[in-house]
């Protein structure tokens, strides 16, 4: 088992009044799984995946990832456990403007202290297996948004996470772009990585295999 | 990773090259204040450490207080030096100068004479005491005989054409004829013996011998012996007192003992002063070489204190305000896995590449603007590049400038959390405003204050201008070393009395504007207690010296040459008057005994009182004087009337070359004397402008910046306002506001403190202005002007956005 939620609840209070945005969540994802997120807006999809990605806290429950209980844990290893196991991909891609595509992608790998020739044969390793070669030297500001967002993708795929959360990785996309994108996900999947996202599209959520629906926080 | 770091700070700054020049720019002008103020401050510092075992010695202070008068000399008896060494045991060495101000010199043989402005007769103990050696001579006995000189290697050069001017004769008017005896290495700028190139053997100077307890002319420093401490020959210094002086003043005031003297209020007292500390914290007149404050260093390195912090705030200021651009970044980042304190690093790396590129551009203005600020302060300083010391000061300087204005943005940008930021959502909640808002407060709160400052120094030095002195120093032309003509003098006066655009002429050494002065002691003929001894300045004078200065007589008449006995008159003033504690009518025909001569006492009777007048600077009261009457002068003053200046000069030189050939026609005019006097208070009051301008500008760059954030925080804001019918000018007026109550509470907090310290500085002056009521609501608006100025641009500019535009994102 890769992770698993037990009871998660997440709530903030306004006005001395507690409003949920998890409410009892449960949810044990296996390894090899394509998981799709749907529901309408507001009902906390988003905050699910962060709480997965350890990006935001909860307020009670249990999650396990890996056999770390990560509510337990303090932020500076679960920033380790995220670092080494995680990768995202943004609905807006989230490239750093000011480096290229090369060096947005060798990122995650000097977070991760990889010395630097390790790091040029996995960036050139990505970009060949992405057919981006011929982009790696150019700017976010240069691509097209489905070449950003494969850029995305390569970079949450560079440092061999266990687990790709992706939010909304289509949303920016036309609809051909968005298929490719998706294509890339399925094959991805097959080829043994863990994918959970977030959709709007009945039809990118088929990509999956299980969708989860939540309704006002809670999972239907 | 480091790499890296630079890379990614490399193309930040570049991304933004605006914000990265205001940046660089402020941080560089605060960075070359700084080093301008620094390098002024270690010169003032280190006046005479360089004399070799310069802590052990210490100058001998006289306090005296006779006729009334207090004294303070930096100066004692000549007999001091001789009785310190054989009764005071801590003593090892002492050596003694008297200044002789300037002479005219020339090779012995030529015609031409040059003035040498600074003289001294010295001792050969001064070589052994201070350390020094000499390129040419012996140290052991070089102004052992007398007519010996010791001169300067510039000076021999420029008399001799040689370094190796031993045996050389130097000609040195009415003083006689010097034989060099040793050649000394110039001597440091920054020690007491500045500007020397000339001393006289003080062995065939009689009145050094003579042992006068009375009179203190001789600059006179002790080396103790090493372990001793100054207190150590205190007790020693003033038991002088009692075994020397009173016996001498017994010459005058027979069967006088020293209770006596004392119990009737006079005292003397001795004391010390490190030599290292003479030139910052002395102020006794007159000082060996012009002196420094302490004040000043104090105000001058709080300026450049305050220039550092301002430039540094203003960088926290501009940074954290790109912070919503970065905000993204951060998010980003920390999703792939970057810990704070790796972003903490690269935005140090950030701050540390501007630091290093404002300190290039900072190097680059201090080297540009030093010639004007040697101009301005005076000073001959060079940037010693070559100094290692220096150089690793800087780099340090610079780097813990770079952590200092880094370290708030780096924390406040790292603190992001990336699932608020990466939304795009509400950036009001990144906060930091409060912390924004003060650095703000205190910049404008301190560039109020130096407004403040430099109105009211401005004002004090116009008021010191234009005061009414109490004698007319416009167009009136002084002529220098007219006692090189001798008996010819008269002669000299008469003919320049005679051309036609001159008014009024009088000889005498003594003016209102720096020159001699001499001070003396005077019974009362009736009365001729010690009790009743009038102490004033004794100014020798013709008998054309209250017209041609244009006093103003409030009692009795002038010098008169048709009245035989007025060769024995004297006019005084009215502090004189005071002092006598006698009135206007009563105090003519008095009588004043000067008992100082050696050949019996002299009996002067006052005719007239003249109103006082302001005779040295405002900073002092005036003081007790009287004008008596003597050719002897060693000045011409000749008050010119208006016409043709320079040609009235021509022909006074003409004349002056006739009857003096080969001696240098030195003049000056008294207002420029006169402004001369407070250079210091000019040179303040510039410095503070300056300094003033910088603080304002770099003020200004922070608010620029904190307007621009806050335009950009309120993007969403604006947006709404508009579409709800909001006008251009009434969101400019909003945005603005909030600025300016920023403005407003600096400027409370200011005024106060400005009208303190100002009035602080003002007590120095015995004749000073009140400041002014409008000062302050003037310096406010001044600063209120620029803040709208300055915030107006952002505020405008955010106001007219489109609001379909900032509403887009929602």
């Amino acid at each position: 088992m890769l992770l698993q939620l037990n009871n998660i609840f997440k709530w903030v209070t306004t006005g001395g009044q507690r409003i949920f945005l998890l409410k009892d969540i449960n949810l044990e994802v296996e390894e090899g799984e394509f998981i799709s997120i749907m529901g309408p807006s507001g009902s906390g999809k988003s905050t699910l995946l962060n709480v997965i990605g350890m990006l935001d806290n909860f307020d009670e429950g249990e999650y396990n990832f890996m056999d770390e209980s990560v509510h337990s844990l303090k932020e500076k290893h679960r920033s380790n456990l995220y670092k080494q196991y995680i990768g995202f991909v943004f609905q807006s891609y989230h490239l750093l403007d000011e480096l290229t595509v090369k060096e947005n992608l060798e990122m995650p790998l000097i977070y991760k202290k990889i010395k630097g020739s390790e790091r040029k044969a996995m960036v050139a390793d990505m970009l060949d297996r992405f057919n981006i070669v011929g982009k790696k030297d150019l700017f976010p500001a240069q691509l097209s948004g489905g070449q950003q967002q494969l850029v995305g993708v390569a970079r949450a795929l560079i440092a061999n996470p266990k687990l790709i959360l992706a939010d909304e990785p289509t949303g920016n996309l036309n609809s051909k772009q968005g298929e490719e994108i998706m294509e890339l996900f399925k094959q991805l999947n097959e080829e043994g990585v863990t994918i959970i996202q977030v959709t709007h599209s009945e039809k990118n959520a088929e990509y999956g295999s299980r969708i989860i629906n939540l309704l006002d926080g809670r999972m239907v | 990773m480091f790499k890296n770091n630079i890379k990614i700070a490399w193309r930040s700054l570049k991304k933004q090259p605006f914000f990265t020049f205001l940046n660089i720019f402020g941080l560089a002008i605060g960075m070359a204040g700084g080093l301008l103020l620094g390098l002024y401050i270690y010169d003032e510092l280190s006046y005479d450490k360089m004399f070799a075992d310069v802590d052990r010695i210490h100058r001998i202070n006289a306090d005296i207080k006779f006729g009334g008068e207090l004294n303070t000399q930096p100066e004692v008896s000549a007999p001091m030096a001789e009785a310190v060494l054989n009764d005071i045991s801590q003593v090892e060495e002492v050596t003694r100068f008297r200044n002789t101000g300037a002479v005219l010199i020339k090779k012995n043989g030529d015609v031409n004479s040059f003035k040498e402005p600074r003289t001294a007769y010295a001792e050969t103990s001064m070589f052994s005491l201070l350390g020094l050696k000499l390129l040419y001579g012996d140290t052991s006995t070089a102004l052992d005989e007398p007519n010996t000189a010791v001169i300067s290697k510039s000076l021999a050069q420029k008399l001799f054409s040689t370094e190796n001017a031993i045996g050389q004769v130097i000609d040195v008017e009415v003083y006689g004829k010097y034989t060099v005896s040793g050649v000394i290495e110039d001597l440091p700028k920054n020690s007491f013996l500045q500007n020397r190139n000339l001393f006289l053997s003080m062995v065939g100077y009689p009145d050094a011998s003579a042992g006068a307890w009375g009179s203190h002319n001789y600059y006179t420093l002790v080396k103790l012996r090493e372990g001793a401490q100054p207190n150590d020959i205190h007790q020693g210094l003033n038991a002088m007192v009692g075994k020397y002086v009173i016996p001498y003043v017994q010459r005058y005031f027979p069967g006088i003992t020293l209770k006596e003297f004392e119990e009737s209020g006079n005292y003397i007292k001795y004391s010390t002063i490190p030599l290292t500390d003479i030139h910052l914290y002395s102020d006794r007149s007159p000082e060996f070489s012009p002196n420094g404050t302490i004040q000043n260093i104090y105000v001058l390195g709080a300026i450049g204190v305050f220039l550092l912090v301002l430039a540094s705030i203003n960088f926290m200021n501009l940074s954290t305000a790109q912070s919503l651009k970065r905000a993204k970044e951060v998010g980003v980042r920390k999703t792939l896995g970057s810990d704070r304190s790796s972003l903490i690093c690269q935005f140090l790396t950030e701050s540390g590449l501007i630091s290093f590129g404002s300190l290039v551009l900072a190097v680059g203005i201090a080297f540009a603007v030093l010639p004007l600020f040697n101009q301005l302060s005076g000073k001959s300083m060079v940037i010693p590049f070559t100094n290692p010391v220096f150089l690793v000061i800087l780099v340090v300087a610079t780097v813990f400038l770079g952590f200092f204005s880094g370290s708030y943005p780096a924390l406040f940008m790292s603190r992001f959390v990336p699932v608020k930021v990466l939304k795009g959502g509400s950036v009001q909640s990144l906060g930091g405003g409060k912390t924004r808002s003060i650095l703000v407060i205190f910049q404008f709160a301190v560039s109020v204050l130096l407004i403040i400052s430099t109105l009211v120094v401005y004002q004090q030095i116009s008021y010191i201008k234009s005061k009414d002195l109490g004698y007319a120093k416009d167009q009136v032309l002084v002529v220098e070393d007219v006692y090189l003509l001798g008996n010819k003098r008269k002669v000299f006066k008469e003919q320049v009395k005679a051309i036609p655009q001159t008014k009024q002429a009088t000889l005498s050494s003594f003016l209102p504007t720096p020159s001699s002065r001499n001070d003396n002691s005077f019974l009362l003929n009736e009365n001729r207690s010690q009790e009743r001894a009038v102490q004033m300045q004794e100014w020798q004078a013709d008998f054309d010296y209250v017209n041609t200065m244009g006093l103003e007589l409030v009692a009795g008449r002038d010098f008169d040459s048709r009245y035989g006995t007025d060769s024995m008159a004297i006019i005084v003033n009215e502090t004189t008057v005071k002092k006598m504690n006698s009135t206007l009518n009563e105090v003519l025909g008095k009588k004043l005994v000067d008992i100082n001569q050696g050949n019996g006492e002299l009996i002067y009777t006052i005719i007239g009182v003249v109103k006082d007048f302001n005779f040295e600077t405002l900073h002092s009261e005036v003081a007790a004087l009287g004008i008596f009457p003597s050719d002897n002068a060693g000045r011409m003053a000749v008050k010119m009337g208006n016409g043709n200046l320079d040609g009235t000069l021509a022909q006074i030189e003409q004349l002056w070359k006739q009857m003096a050939p080969g001696k240098p026609f030195s003049y000056y005019f008294m207002d420029d004397s006169f402004n001369q006097s407070y250079d210091a208070e000019q040179r303040l009051g510039q410095i503070f402008m300056i300094f003033t301008l910088l603080s304002i500008c770099i003020a200004c760059l922070g608010l620029f910046g904190l307007a621009a954030f806050n335009a950009q925080k309120r993007v969403k804001e604006i947006g709404v306002r508009k579409v709800l019918g909001a006008s251009v000018s009434q969101i400019t007026y909003r945005l603005s506001m909030d600025f300016l109550k920023l403005v407003f509470i600096s400027i409370g907090v200011a005024l106060p403190l400005g009208w303190f310290v100002m009035n602080r500085w003002l007590e120095d002056f015995a004749y000073r202005i009140d400041i002014p009521w409008w000062s302050f609501p003037l310096a406010a608006l001044i600063a209120v002007i620029i803040a709208v100025l300055t915030v107006s641009y952002q505020s405008i500019k955010a106001a007219i956005v489109n609001p379909v535009k900032s509403l887009r994102t929602e």
